[in-house]
C-alpha cells in the first residue's frame, strides 16, 4: 500500500511510504519526480567554467539555470586604478577569443571622449585585424563545438587554421593573444613590410579550408541530427532577452552593428549580413560559416585601399611617445629611440616619462560605444571625470547577455542537447565573468 | 523563465524598415509624454534623466511606442558617485591609486539603461539615480526580461535592490561575499579572502615533496 501523507507539520508533502506495493503505484503516487542535476563548472562540454543547474524530468530538461562568476577577475574595477592606455591591456583579456574587438571598442569610446580622429591607415588596419579575429573566433567555435559533439576531426582542423591567424597576430603585435595592439589614438606599432603578403596567403588558404569544413559537416548525418531543430529561439524572444550576434541573425533579423552603426570606416567596404530563418543551432552554424566568408571579403577590399601614413595621432599629448620595435620576444622599445631620449633630447625624455607614468587626461563625460564582436553587441559604457584614469568602465558582454537564453533554448530537449545549445550560444567565460 | 512577456513584434520581414529618429526628435517625443524629465545631449548621445517613480512608465512607453520602438534593452550598468569632495591621491595596499574629481552633496548610485531600437536603428540612454545609503529602484524585468542578469550584476556590485526582481542574488561574486565591490568606498586589494584552507603556499622552489603530499 502506498500513500501520500497530508503533511501534519514537519513532514514534507511529497514524502512517499513504500511498503511492498507495485512499482507502478509508487511512481503514480509521486507528485513531483523532477530531479536537479549539477553540470559543471568543471565539465568538458560547458565551454569553460560555466555551471548549469539542470532541472530534469527523466531525460527531458525542464529548466536550465546558468551559474556564472567562477572566472570573475574584477577587470572593470582594476581599470579604475590604471591609466587609459593601461586599460587596453586589461580589456583585451576579457573575451580572450576576441581580444582585438575588446581593445577596439574601448579605444573607440576613449577616442570619442577625447574628440580625436584616428589616422586612416590605423583605421583600415583595425578593420583587417578585427575581421581576422572574427574568423579566428568562429574557427574556435567550430572546433570546440565540433569536439563537444564528438567530431574531433573538426576540432583539430579548426584549431589548425586558427593558428595561422594567430601567427599573423604574433607577427604584427608580438603576441598570439591579449595583444594590447589597438591603443587610444591608433595602433601600438605599424604593420611589418610583409603584412600584405601574409594576409593574402591567409585569404588564399582559408576559403579552401572552409569548403573542407562544409564537406565534413554540411551533409554529415550526425551533425544534422544533433543540430537541426535544437535550441530554437525566434526574433521576438531574442529582442526580449537581449540576444544579439549570430543568434539574432540565425533567427532572421539582419541586424549587424557594422551596418547599423559603422565604426572605423567599415561602411566603405561591401559585404552582406548573412541570415537564416530557422533560428536553430544548424542555422547558427550556417550563419557563422558565411560570416567568415564575408569577413574575408572585407579584408580583401581593405588590403586594396590600405593607405600610407602614420598609425598614431600626431598629438604629442596623447600619442604613446615610445617608438616600438618588434623583436623575437614581443614588442619592445626601439634601440634608436632609446638612444635619442637618453642621449640627445632631455625634453623628449620628460615627455616620455610623463606620458608613460601619468598618461593623458580625458574630458569628463559618459559614452556608450558598441561594436559587433563575433558573439554580438560588445558595448563599453565609459564614464570619465576628467582625469588620467577611467572613473568607471562597464562592459556589455554579448556572452553574458546571450547566456540568459540558455534556459528557453534547452527546455523541452534532452540532456544531451543542452551541450548543443551551449555550444551554439558560444559563450566565452572570460567575457561572461570579466 | 516564467515571464512570457510579449514585446514589440518586429516587422514582418524583420528588416531595418523604420526610419531612425534624430536625437532631438527622440528628446521631443519623450518630453511630450514625460514633460518633467530633463534631457541632455553630449558626445552625440542622448541621455534622459528619469526618476525612480517614472522609470517603469518611461521604459514601458519607449518599448511600446510606435515611433520610439525600443525593442531591446542593450545595456544596464551602474556608476557610484560618493558624497563629499573627492580628489583621492593615494590609497595604501593597492596596486594603483584612483584619481577622480567628484564633488556631491548626496551620494548617488546612478543606473544607466541603454535602449536600442533595431527596427529603427537609433538608441539613447536613460539615467536614474538612487541614494547610495539605501539604493533601491523598481525592477524592469517585466518590461525587458534581459534585465534579469544585468540587475543582478548591479545589485552584486553596487547593492541596488531592485523591487520586483524574480531572483535578486549575487551573480559574479561568491554568494557569501560581504560588500559591493564597485562602490568607490570599496578598496582594490587588501581585502581578506575568507577561503577555507587558506594556508600559506610556498613558491615552487621552496616546496618539499612531503609537504605537497600532506
Amino acid at each position: 500500500m502506498t500513500t501520500t501523507e497530508p503533511a501534519p507539520g514537519g513532514v514534507p508533502d511529497n514524502e512517499i511510504f513504500v511498503d511492498g506495493a507495485d512499482w507502478e503505484d509508487v511512481v503514480d503516487a509521486v507528485v513531483d519526480d523532477t530531479i536537479t542535476v549539477n553540470m559543471g563548472p568543471q565539465h568538458p562540454s560547458t565551454h569553460g567554467v560555466l555551471r548549469l543547474v539542470l532541472e530534469l524530468d527523466g531525460e527531458t530538461v525542464l529548466r536550465v539555470k546558468p551559474v556564472v562568476g567562477y572566472l570573475h577577475t574584477g577587470i572593470e574595477k582594476n581599470a579604475e586604478y590604471r591609466t587609459w592606455v593601461q586599460g587596453t591591456t586589461f580589456f583585451t583579456r576579457m573575451d580572450y577569443l576576441a581580444p582585438l574587438h575588446n581593445e577596439l571598442a574601448f579605444c573607440l569610446g576613449t577616442e570619442r571622449l577625447l574628440g580625436i580622429e584616428v589616422p586612416e591607415r590605423a583605421q583600415v588596419i583595425r578593420v583587417i585585424m578585427t575581421e581576422f579575429n572574427r574568423i579566428a573566433s568562429h574557427l574556435v567555435w567550430l572546433a570546440t563545438g565540433g569536439m563537444e559533439l564528438g567530431s574531433t576531426t573538426m576540432m583539430t582542423a579548426g584549431f589548425r587554421e586558427r593558428e595561422h591567424i594567430l601567427d599573423l597576430f604574433e607577427s604584427q603585435s608580438g603576441l598570439r593573444m591579449n595583444h594590447a595592439y589597438i591603443r587610444p589614438g591608433g595602433l601600438a606599432i605599424d604593420v611589418t613590410d610583409d603584412f600584405t603578403q601574409r594576409c593574402e596567403a591567409l585569404l588564399e588558404l582559408l576559403p579552401k579550408k572552409i569548403v573542407e569544413y562544409e564537406d565534413l559537416l554540411l551533409r554529415n548525418p550526425i551533425w544534422n541530427d544533433r543540430l537541426r531543430g535544437i535550441g530554437i529561439i525566434d526574433a521576438e524572444r531574442c529582442y526580449a532577452l537581449g540576444v544579439t550576434g549570430p543568434l539574432l541573425r540565425a533567427a532572421g533579423v539582419p541586424y549587424d552593428l557594422r551596418k547599423a552603426q559603422p565604426y572605423s570606416g567599415i561602411e566603405r567596404f561591401d559585404f552582406d549580413v548573412p541570415t537564416e530563418t530557422a533560428g536553430d543551432s544548424f542555422a547558427r552554424f550556417l550563419v557563422r560559416i558565411e560570416e567568415m566568408r564575408q569577413s574575408m571579403r572585407i579584408i580583401r577590399q581593405a588590403l586594396d585601399v590600405l593607405p600610407g601614413g602614420p598609425v598614431m595621432v600626431e598629438d604629442r599629448e596623447i600619442a604613446w611617445p615610445s617608438q616600438q620595435a618588434l623583436g623575437p620576444d614581443g614588442i619592445g622599445n626601439d634601440p634608436e629611440y632609446i638612444r635619442h631620449i637618453m642621449g640627445e633630447s632631455m625634453e623628449s625624455l620628460i615627455n616620455h616619462f610623463k606620458l608613460v607614468t601619468q598618461g593623458f587626461t580625458v574630458p569628463a563625460g559618459q559614452v556608450y560605444e558598441a561594436i559587433e564582436s563575433p558573439r554580438g553587441e560588445l558595448g563599453y559604457a565609459i564614464t570619465s571625470t576628467g582625469t588620467n584614469k577611467p572613473y568607471r568602465v562597464h562592459v556589455r558582454e554579448p556572452s553574458f547577455v546571450n547566456l540568459q537564453a540558455a534556459d528557453e533554448m534547452s527546455s523541452g530537449h534532452m540532456v544531451s542537447d543542452v551541450v548543443v545549445v551551449v555550444a551554439s550560444l558560444d559563450p566565452v567565460m572570460g567575457g561572461v565573468d570579466r | 523563465m516564467s515571464d512570457r512577456q510579449t514585446t514589440n513584434v518586429p516587422d514582418a520581414d524583420h528588416g531595418l524598415t523604420g526610419v531612425a529618429m534624430s536625437l532631438e526628435a527622440i528628446e521631443r517625443r519623450v518630453q511630450t509624454r514625460f514633460p518633467s524629465l530633463a534631457t541632455d545631449i553630449a558626445f552625440g548621445e542622448l541621455t534622459v534623466h528619469a526618476t525612480p517613480d517614472t522609470l517603469v512608465d518611461l521604459l514601458g512607453y519607449c518599448r511600446d511606442d510606435a515611433q520610439l520602438s525600443c525593442e531591446m534593452l542593450a545595456d544596464l550598468s551602474g556608476v557610484h558617485w560618493p558624497a563629499g569632495e573627492h580628489i583621492i591621491d593615494r590609497q595604501p595596499s593597492t596596486t594603483g591609486w584612483p584619481e577622480y574629481r567628484v564633488s556631491r552633496e548626496r551620494g548617488v548610485v546612478e543606473v544607466l539603461y541603454v535602449l536600442r531600437s533595431m527596427t529603427r536603428n537609433h538608441w539613447f540612454r536613460v539615467s536614474v539615480g538612487t541614494d547610495d545609503e539605501q539604493p533601491r529602484l523598481p525592477s524592469v524585468v517585466d518590461i525587458y526580461p534581459t534585465a534579469n542578469f544585468h540587475e543582478r550584476e548591479v545589485y552584486d556590485f553596487f547593492g541596488v535592490e531592485f523591487d520586483g526582481h524574480p531572483d535578486l542574488t549575487r551573480i559574479l561574486m561568491p554568494d557569501d561575499w560581504v560588500g559591493h565591490p564597485h562602490r568607490k568606498d570599496y578598496p582594490l586589494g587588501g581585502v581578506d579572502i575568507p577561503y577555507k584552507n587558506d594556508k600559506y603556499i610556498p613558491p615552487p622552489d621552496e616546496r618539499k615533496l612531503r609537504e605537497v603530499i600532506r
